[in-house]
This record gives C-alpha cells, sequence and structure tokens, in this order.
C-alpha cells in the first residue's frame, strides 16, 4: 500500500468516523424531543398546583411532593375512587380486546397465510379496507349500530368497535408471521404423525410467539388510548375508561396540572411495563433461526 | 419397508396439469430417483406420495394398503426435506424423538431409539444443540436422523442435498447411497440433478412437463432415452442432437444437412431413418461417441469450432453442425480454435436417432 493510498483510507475513516457522530447527536436530539414531553410531565407531576403556575417556571419543585399521586390511589377520597374506577375500566376493556383479538386473528391470518380459496384477495381486502378511513367517518354510523344493539353505555360497545379496527391489524400482522414460516415444516410435523392442528398447534404457534406478542401490543395500546368513541359511547361515569376520565381534571374555572400530570403518569405505566417485560420475549423469539433459506 | 405403488396419479390446478397420469411401481428396498428440470411435477408427484396435497385423480398404496385418502400421519413414511424442517425451537434430541412422541412411545424406548439413530449417523454430540447452531452438514444429518427413527415403510427425499456446498454435496451423496444399503430402505428422491440420479438410484424416473418421460435403470436411461427430451437431460454434458432430412440414395440411407453434405447411414441405422412420419430425422451423439478429424474421412459431417474448454484430463468442446450445437471431447493434446473448421464422425452403432416429428426415439421394430 502506498503513502497516498494508506492516508486516502485514513480520510475514509475520519469522515465514517464524523458520519458516525452527526449520526449520534441527531438520535440525541430525537431521543430528547420525544423524552422531554415526558419528564416535564413527571416533574409537573410533583408540584403543588401554585408551584405549576409560576412564571418562569421551576424546572425541579422546590418541594416535591407525591401528593397528588396519593390522591388518585386513595378509594376513599373522591378523584382516587373514580380514578381506581377509570384505570380498571381500561383494564378490562383494553384486555379483552387483546384477547379477542388474538383468539380471532391467529386461524384467520393462518388460513390467509396457508390455504388458497375462492374470494381470499377479496376477503383479505376487505379487512384491510375497514383501517383505510379515519376513525371518526365510523363514529356517527356505529354509534346508532350501537344503540339500535342495546350496547350504547357498555363495555362492549367499546371492545366491539375497538376490535375492527384492531382485528384488521392482527390479522395483517400476524399473516406477515405465518408467511415466514416455511410450510414444510408443518408438512413435516404432519409426517412425523402430527394432526394439521397439531402440527399448528406444536410448531407453527411456539413460532409465531414474536407475532402474537406484537399483535397483543398493539392492540391492548390501541383500545388503552382510545379517546373518541369511548367519549362518545358512554355517558355514566362508572363506565369510564382513563382517557376520558381523566377530562374531570379540566374544569370551567381552572385545570389541575399537577393532577392531570400524575393521572397521564400513571396511565403510562401499563403500557411502559408491557413494554419492558414483553420486548425480552420478543427480540429472542425474532433472533431465532428457522431453516436454512 | 415396503413396496410403492402409483397408479394413474394425477394432479391439476384447473387446466394445468402438474402431474398427468403418472404410474409406477418402487419396489421394496429400491432407490428410485425423480429427476427433471423445476416444475417438471416431480415434487408434487412426491407430496401425493406424501399425501400432503390432495390427489385429483389415481391411487397410491404402500406395503399392501391403499393410502389414498389417508392422512400424512397414516401413511407410515418418513420425509427429508430441501430446507431440512427442523423444528427451531426444539432441541436435536427433540426433534428426533417428535416423531416417536406423536406416536406415543414410551420415554425409554424413545430415548433408546433416539440414541441408536444419533449414533449412526454420528451426531450424538450434538443433541442438546438448537438446529441453528449447526452446519448445513450436521443439519442435514439430523434431518435424516428423524427420518430413520421412526423405521418407517418407505422414505420420502425432496432434493436433500440442493442446499450443501458442492464438497459436502458429494460426500452426502455416498452417505444416502450407503444408508439406502445399510438400511434396505425404500426411498424416493427427488432431484433435478441429472448426475445425482445416475449415481444414487437403481431406478430413474424422467419426468417432464407433468409425464412421465422414461422409468428404467439409469444405464439403460443413459444408452436408450426414449425420447430426445430424455436425451438431452441425461448425461453431462447433454447428448448432442442435430435436426436433418433423410433420404433414399443409391440403395442407401443418408442423412442430409441443410448445406446439402451427405452421411450414409448403416443397415440398421437407415431402417430405422425410414420408420419416422417424414423425412425428418434428429441425429443425436454422445461425445464420447463422436469423433473429431481435422480433415474430411469418409461418413464424417462438417462444422465449425465454437468453443474449447479445457478440463485436464480431457478437452470439451462445442462444435456448430448445421446450425445445432454438438459437443464433442478430444484428447488434451489435440489443438483446437475457436472458429476452426472440423469434420466430425459419427459412431453408427452408438448414435441415436429420433423422429424429427413426434421427437421419440426410432427404434428397430
Amino acid at each position: 500500500m502506498t503513502a497516498m493510498e494508506m492516508s486516502a483510507g485514513a480520510a475514509k475513516r475520519r469522515g465514517a468516523g464524523g458520519w458516525r457522530w452527526s449520526g449520534r447527536i441527531f438520535l440525541l436530539l430525537l431521543l430528547g424531543f420525544t423524552v422531554m414531553p415526558m419528564i416535564w410531565m413527571f416533574i409537573t407531576s410533583l408540584k403543588t398546583g401554585f408551584a405549576a403556575m409560576q412564571y418562569p417556571p421551576q424546572w425541579w419543585p422546590a418541594e416535591p411532593t407525591l401528593e397528588n399521586y396519593w390522591r388518585l390511589i386513595d378509594p376513599s377520597g373522591n378523584v382516587g375512587r373514580d380514578f381506581i374506577q377509570y384505570f380498571w375500566n381500561s383494564i378490562w376493556v383494553s384486555t379483552l380486546t387483546t384477547i379477542l383479538a388474538v383468539v380471532v386473528a391467529v386461524p384467520a391470518a393462518y388460513a390467509f397465510s396457508r390455504f388458497r380459496f375462492p374470494g381470499r384477495n377479496f376477503l383479505f381486502f376487505a379487512v384491510l379496507l375497514r383501517n383505510m378511513f379515519p376513525a371518526v367517518v365510523f363514529l356517527v354510523p356505529l354509534f346508532i349500530l350501537m344503540k339500535a344493539l342495546g350496547l350504547v353505555n357498555t363495555h362492549g360497545s367499546l371492545i366491539l368497535t375497538y376490535l375492527t379496527f384492531g382485528l384488521p391489524l392482527a390479522i395483517w400482522l400476524l399473516k406477515g408471521f405465518y408467511d415466514n414460516i416455511p410450510v414444510q415444516l408443518e408438512q413435516a410435523a404432519r409426517i412425523d404423525g402430527a394432526t394439521r392442528f397439531q402440527a399448528f398447534l406444536l410448531i407453527v404457534m411456539p413460532l409465531s410467539t414474536p407475532g402474537i406478542i406484537a399483535t397483543s401490543i398493539y392492540s391492548f395500546i390501541g383500545a388503552w388510548n382510545e379517546y373518541i368513541y369511548a367519549y362518545t359511547f358512554l355517558t355514566r361515569h362508572d363506565q369510564m375508561t382513563l382517557p376520558v376520565g381523566i377530562q374531570r381534571f379540566f374544569s370551567e374555572n381552572a385545570t389541575d396540572w399537577p393532577g392531570l400530570m400524575a393521572a397521564t403518569f400513571m396511565m403510562s405505566i401499563p403500557v411502559v411495563v408491557l413494554f419492558l417485560v414483553l420486548q425480552r420475549y420478543f427480540v429472542r423469539a425474532l433472533t431465532e433461526g428457522a431453516v436454512k433459506h | 419397508m415396503a413396496q410403492v405403488i402409483l397408479k394413474d396419479v394425477v394432479k391439476n390446478y384447473g387446466d394445468v396439469y402438474a402431474v398427468n397420469h403418472v404410474s409406477l411401481t418402487v419396489e421394496d428396498g429400491e432407490f428410485v430417483a425423480l429427476v427433471g428440470p423445476s416444475g417438471c411435477g416431480k415434487t408434487t408427484t412426491l407430496n401425493l406420495v406424501a399425501g400432503l396435497i390432495p390427489m385429483s385423480g389415481g391411487t397410491v398404496s404402500i406395503g399392501d394398503r391403499d393410502v389414498t385418502d389417508l392422512d400424512p400421519k397414516d401413511r407410515d413414511i418418513a420425509m427429508v426435506f430441501q430446507n431440512y424442517a427442523l423444528y427451531p425451537q426444539k432441541s436435536v434430541y427433540k426433534n428426533l424423538a417428535f416423531p416417536l412422541q406423536m406416536r406415543k412411545l414410551p420415554k425409554e424406548e424413545i430415548d433408546k431409539r433416539v440414541q441408536a439413530a444419533a449414533k449412526t449417523l454420528d451426531i450424538v454430540h450434538l443433541l442438546e444443540r438448537k438446529p441453528r447452531e449447526l452446519s448445513g452438514g450436521q443439519q442435514q444429518r439430523v434431518a435424516l436422523g428423524r427420518a430413520l427413527v421412526r423405521e418407517p415403510r418407505a422414505f420420502l427425499m425432496d432434493e436433500p442435498l440442493s442446499n450443501l456446498d458442492a464438497k459436502l454435496r458429494v460426500q452426502m451423496r455416498s452417505e444416502i447411497k450407503r444408508f439406502h444399503q445399510d438400511l434396505n430402505a425404500t426411498i424416493i428422491y427427488v432431484t433435478h440433478d441429472q448426475l445425482e440420479a445416475v449415481t444414487m438410484s437403481d431406478k430413474m424416473a424422467v419426468m417432464n412437463g407433468g409425464f412421465l418421460q422414461q422409468y428404467d435403470s439409469p444405464a439403460n436411461v443413459f444408452a436408450n432415452p426414449v425420447n430426445m427430451f430424455v436425451a438431452s437431460f441425461v448425461g453431462s454434458p447433454a447428448m448432442s442432437l442435430v435436426p436433418l432430412t433423410a433420404a433414399s440414395k443409391d440403395g442407401r440411407v443418408v442423412l442430409t444437412g441443410p448445406e446439402g453434405w451427405e452421411m450414409p447411414l448403416s443397415d440398421a441405422n437407415g431402417r430405422k431413418a425410414l420408420s419416422a412420419k417424414s423425412s425428418k430425422v434428429v441425429l443425436g451423439g454422445r461425445h464420447s461417441t463422436i469423433k473429431v478429424h481435422k480433415s474430411q474421412v469418409p461418413g464424417s459431417v462438417p462444422g465449425k469450432v465454437y468453443t474449447v474448454e479445457p478440463t485436464g484430463d480431457v478437452t470439451f468442446a462445442q462444435v456448430f453442425v448445421s446450425g445445432a450445437v454438438v459437443n464433442v471431447s478430444v484428447a488434451p493434446t489435440f489443438q483446437l480454435r475457436p472458429d476452426e473448421p472440423v469434420f466430425l464422425e459419427f459412431d453408427q452403432d452408438r448414435m441415436h436417432l429420433f423422429d424429427g416429428e413426434t421427437e421419440m426415439a426410432l427404434r428397430l421394430q
């Protein structure tokens, strides 16, 4: 190698290093952009109502307090009693939506992935069609439908509605996972003595675990965060889910910012926990080698 | 082990016939290769024998049982797949044990058989590993082990060597052959590689376009191909085919090229040529039966060298004769240059003649 080539190589390395650093700075900026609101949410939740309104703002509260959180989880107070109720409502609606979505989506996605039947493409398109419209388009029709079914002011109306969003996405996601599982694995199992169903249960299902987990997370978060339908279909206080329920921190006269922030912080905990617990399986399962391609 | 009989087997998707009325018998303990180009229906045929796809017509029997309507699990067969299809979430041990667990064998029996199979295939040290931690050759052995552990009536193998590198492929080829001899196993083996079929099988079934073209021992298929497809598919390099015209001249039959040259045929070949439906006759010759001359000798035909490929032991060359490519081989000391005019002498006793209309081999009646 000549000296010139060597210096050219060094320049190239330096150049690559420069790119790496600018990449890191960009990521750091992006991280700040996404994390800052959450940090600010947490800081505000530790303030008193007075401190929250001060100008210039306190970057860290002079007298941090957990009072806002105690209020939320104290079942003897008004706020606490309602908040706990909303919380359970949300857990119940989101969990049931997720379970139903997965139970229906797993066989549906498997069928779309493995079988060739008349109308298959049309049906798959029809499944996705629902997700091509903004949610609000269906608000009034669905409300009329729910009213006719006598489901207004029940959690059933929300679960059914969330399934119409969650299910197509779940089917679509899971189909992708099944498409990537070689059909020969099932064929091998069937020759090895399994029925078609056993082959699915013992071989394919375990391999699609990451897909099922990803699908569950998506559908849970979708249901957990949903606001507009919950706001429209439910009028009774004891039925409300968290996104609607925490509206009560806004009032005509003043907004209880620290209370609101504490509630939203609490609301984000289940989702974060879900992600942290499941991501381990998620990553492990994704890196599992299946067959030689 | 058992006999496998396919009778008039059909698989069609609408008007497309993937397998078109195929009948063949695999004798007990025989190694049969299903061979043909991609899309010829060989893998579909194997899947029909396995019961993985429903048949459109015909019957399959294994041993003395008609299995046409049975599920794969009830056919008592084992299969080795091209991508091995090892269960990725299971250890090698559990992969081998799976077929036995499905048949609800007692635990001690399963362990005994898994250990025995592992020992046969020299994979005992790999039993606790996951498939992804194995090399291609090791995965291949595990796949064989999973087939072998159950002592099935027949083994089906779908291009089991095509994912291996060239060196390993040659090694595994002899191991599978050994496996067949030791177990006296009935094996149906799908491959697109005619060399694998020729070297490994007792009989080869050559398929094309869903039809079974020829079913015979490799030696017979090589020596007496029934039609132009089989002739050009089996052998490496392939048999060369030159379309010509047959005519009678002075009491002898001659083949004439479009440029006007004539090649007299022996009496036997002359009678074959005249039995063609029309005067169109295709001359076929393998490289080993064609002599190359630098100057015209009686009975030789003119050609022009296209490419020269020395391989060390022997030099292959492609020669244009009347627009067709003819593969020839010469000693490495014989100098040939591209574009050089040469004369080819076909061995009258070992040349092949085909009907230009039907593409079938012309035989003496």
